[in-house]
């Protein structure tokens, strides 16, 4: 029996799916004539069946803790870092802006440094995400769908955890550190905004952390079929900017030793230099973009 | 040894031949069993046993009586057909002398 919203229901179900069991599925189904409660409960018996082969498959476990897990957390680590930067930034120009500023020179030097700074920390911050999606989308395709769950799933879990703190604790009290007192908060008419303290990290995580890194995965899962060269090139560009990554996660110097924490320390101006090695990503999505464009022409034309 | 699910996968796809496909096989294991066969379960079997490399799996091309989506279409390997009749060999070797086998009810 025909039942629209059944067969609707059926259809957003199946988007948990990957293409070719959603085109097999339905397909089956409609050739059944099978579109009422019975569509339902098959997609779903599907999706669950999916769901639970993921979870009991160790190469699954193998890519969340030794891949997804440390990219999620440096990412993470680094987004809420650019949001706070990002949220004293909005406050000071947003919420206490002054027509009278306008007229100051040094005011128009202040804003177009501070854009041009911003600006290319939230570059680097989604080129580290596309790379690190870019290696997440090189695992087998079996495992993709559970790592793409694991990996916002993740992101939004260390996130909430505040993962640089803890990191920055977890170093304290295994070199015997005592905590001191509470600092007052500096930013405190900031986080005393709704939006500031609760809604403009989640934007920097889903527009600088979440769509460049299922861009990067998308693209990853694209380029096993390159030549192996490339594959090669690709692979260590993307390994090279997420180990630039590591380095600039705010407190994993913490985790080196005193030597590389000095060399680190005597070395800055290299080290804010190295992250726009990083931003490779952007050329290979333009040039990839172009080559498909030329592809498609081509094949209009012929 | 293969379960008596994947058996029945693998029987009916050598029966269907060209015609082996995800709503065919379904279609033949409920007449041959009587029972409904849910797509989840007939799916992740047909990747365990592409898996094991007792079956080759391809999309077709999209057809209008599926509402223009494509079949899932299965062939059986040599493996495949090995595994199949060794299963075979063995539940008719097992069941040999068996009550039911010989029309006598089991006391």
């Amino acid at each position: 029996m025909i039942s629209p919203k059944s067969w609707a229901v059926a259809l957003w179900l199946s988007r948990f799916l990957c293409q070719a069991d959603r085109e097999a599925a339905l397909g089956d189904l409609t050739e059944s004539g099978e579109i009422g409660g019975g569509a339902i409960a098959n997609i779903l018996g599907l999706v669950v069946r999916r769901w639970t082969t993921d979870l009991f498959d160790m190469h699954v476990w193998f890519a969340v803790g030794f891949l997804i897990l440390p990219i999620s957390c440096m990412l993470s680590a680094i987004a809420q870092n650019t949001a706070g930067i990002g949220a004293v930034y909005s406050w000071m120009y947003l919420n206490n802006w002054d027509w009278a500023l306008t007229r100051n020179p040094g005011f128009w030097h202040v804003l177009r440094e501070t854009a041009i700074y911003y600006g290319i920390a939230c570059l680097v911050l989604a080129c580290w995400s596309w790379s690190g999606g870019f290696l997440i989308g090189r695992l087998p395709n079996a495992t993709l769908r559970a790592s793409r769950i694991a990996f916002i799933v993740l992101l939004a879990a260390s996130f909430l955890v505040d993962v640089r703190g803890r990191l920055i604790q977890f170093w304290m009290s295994s070199h015997g550190v005592p905590l001191g007192p509470a600092l007052p908060d500096v930013h405190a008419p900031i986080t005393a905004n709704v939006f500031y303290h609760l809604i403009f990290p989640w934007i920097v995580l889903a527009m600088l952390v979440i769509f460049p890194g299922f861009s990067g995965i998308r693209h990853g899962n694209r380029s096993l079929v390159l030549e192996r060269k490339i594959r090669v090139v690709l692979v260590t560009a993307a390994t090279i900017s997420v180990l630039i990554l590591l380095i600039h996660v705010p407190g994993v110097d913490l985790l080196f030793g005193a030597a590389v924490r000095e060399w680190l320390w005597r070395n800055t101006s290299a080290m804010q230099v190295l992250p726009l090695l990083s931003c490779w990503p952007l050329f290979y999505v333009v040039a990839n973009g172009f080559g498909r464009y030329r592809g498609r022409n081509a094949a209009v034309a012929e | 040894m293969i379960g008596e699910f994947e058996y029945l996968i693998l029987s009916s796809a050598t029966r269907l031949g060209v015609d082996a496909y995800g709503a065919s096989i379904r279609s033949e294991i409920e007449k041959a069993t009587r029972h409904k066969c849910s797509i989840g379960a007939l799916y992740t079997t047909i990747d365990r046993l592409e898996l094991k490399g007792f079956v080759t799996t391809w999309m077709g091309e999209p057809t209008r009586e599926r509402g223009g989506r494509s079949k899932r279409f299965v062939q059986v390997t040599a493996t495949g057909v090995k595994e199949a009749s060794d299963f075979f060999r063995a539940i008719s070797r097992i069941s040999k002398g068996a009550s039911w086998t010989t029309n006598r009810t089991a006391r």
